[in-house]
């Protein structure tokens, strides 16, 4: 079990120069969001030329996936070393998660939907699936569905949700919750918890802790604003 | 469950940490195209992903590239048919299928059953098609074995009663479809059925809700229709 007080409050901790190359040793407790403004990541991953990318990989052409992983391979590998916090494990899942993207991508109709937001859904559901069988959460089922199951889901999604202003939005957003509205975000996005493991590990009622969670994706969304609405 | 018992449930779906009920019955929803909860659940969905933007951005190692590349080209050419199950896909994941479709029960017979089934399977002249699109509900696969029979391997069937089966047909290219046996769904709705003996010139494979002790010829419209 994960002790969720190695992350510091991440409101108040300086996060400075999260660009860097890291050795493939074990990574020391780390803090996974970043909640300073100001701190702009190089990458620009609107999906302006998602459409042209689908249609190339539905036609099998590789260098269409090289352009993916060079595109999407550094967030796909943060976000699941995020979760699984093993150098090693996260990259036997960056490569489970682009062979998925390359052996499901005719799930999306004619070249249309946002690629992007699709890998990331795989890329954390890949994190979250490994975590829970390693953790032998029995109450979940091997061949449940999840959102990125679902491509149809993602068709008409904002193609600039993932821009860098969203990022910058998102980071000064979570940095105003509540701590325990952080911390139910923290636990949902990088351990996959169900509200009732967050109420168990929190020691809170299930009621308080599903609150803290809508409330949170609700100031998400709201700050957000109509940019992200479908 | 309704919409509205649904509503405050979207975050924790798109999140991926629905408890159950929620979660199946959200699955459900969606996949009837729901008007309230397929815009709700889209709409928590763009939330979730832009979180991704306050993820610590961590470069991968540099053989990461190669290696991905490579596992990539080692994957073998696919049909244009074909659409991808939420399972994984091989051959020896179809089998475990077929055993969770056994149901583990020690009945004389059922040992044949599963090498009928095996070599079906591993027959390299079997065609193998999808069926469900992403719209349907149901979905999965059926592999066509002109020697040896027709495995049906389902998801997210429908629930019929107790007086209602499935019924298997294999539809020629010219004449009528062709009865070829009855099954039930699992409590999950899954099946995994093995029709074995030769199949003749069959163009498509399709199932329909048929009376319990089936039918001569379908009296329903099929759900799934699997064209080889």
């Amino acid at each position: 079990m994960r002790n969720a007080l190695e992350y510091a409050g991440f409101a108040a901790v300086p996060c400075i120069a999260t660009i860097g190359a890291l050795s493939s040793s074990k990574i020391a407790p780390m803090i996974p969001l970043i909640t300073i403004p100001g701190i702009v990541l190089a990458l620009d991953l609107s999906g302006r030329h998602d459409e042209d990318l689908i249609r190339r990989l539905q036609r099998r052409d590789p260098d269409a996936m090289t352009e993916l992983y060079d595109r999407y391979g550094r967030i796909v590998y943060s976000i699941i070393l995020g979760v699984v916090r093993d150098a090693a494990t996260a990259e036997d899942l960056v490569q489970e998660t682009f062979l998925r993207v390359w052996n499901r991508v005719h799930a999306f109709e004619a070249g249309k939907g946002a690629l992007g937001p699709w890998l990331l859904a795989i890329a954390r559901n890949r994190a979250i699936d490994h975590i829970r069988s390693r953790g032998a959460r029995m109450d979940r089922n091997a061949f449940e569905l999840d959102v990125s199951d679902h491509p149809s889901l993602f068709v008409d999604m904002e193609r600039d949700v993932l821009n860098t202003d969203h990022a910058r939005i998102i980071r000064s957003a979570l940095a105003k919750l509540s701590i325990n509205q952080q911390k139910v975000i923290e636990l949902a996005y990088f351990e996959g918890l169900s509200q009732t493991e967050m109420a168990d590990r929190m020691g809170e009622p299930l009621g308080t802790v599903k609150t803290w969670v809508r409330a949170a994706l609700k100031h998400l969304r709201e700050e957000l604003g109509q940019a992200v609405t479908a | 469950m309704t919409c509205e018992d649904l509503r405050q449930d979207y975050t924790a779906y798109a999140l991926g940490i629905a408890d159950e009920p929620e979660r199946i019955e959200i699955e459900k929803h969606l996949a009837r195209e729901c008007p309230n909860c397929v815009p709700g659940v889209k709409s928590a969905l763009a939330t979730v992903t832009a979180m991704s933007g306050a993820v610590k951005v961590v470069d991968p190692p540099k053989n990461l590239r190669k290696r991905v590349m490579a596992s990539v080209a080692r994957e073998p050419k696919r049909s244009n048919m074909s659409i991808y199950l939420p399972w994984a896909i091989t051959a020896a994941l179809s089998l475990a299928l077929l055993l969770i479709g056994l149901n583990g029960r020690r009945e004389f017979g059922e040992t044949a059953r599963l090498q009928q089934a095996l070599s079906i399977l591993n027959d390299p002249s079997a065609q193998v098609v999808s069926f469900g699109e992403t719209q349907k509900p149901s979905k999965g696969r059926v592999f066509v074995s002109p020697g040896k029979g027709v495995v049906f391997i389902g998801a997210s069937l429908p629930r019929i009663g107790s007086g209602k089966t499935f019924e298997l047909w294999v539809i020629p290219a010219k004449g009528n479809p062709v009865a070829a046996g009855l099954f039930q769904g699992q409590a999950d709705d899954t099946a995994v059925y093995v029709h074995p003996g030769p199949v003749d010139n069959a163009a498509a494979i399709a199932v329909t809700v048929e009376p319990a002790g089936g039918s001569p010829q379908p009296t329903t419209t099929p759900f799934i229709v699997a064209k080889l």
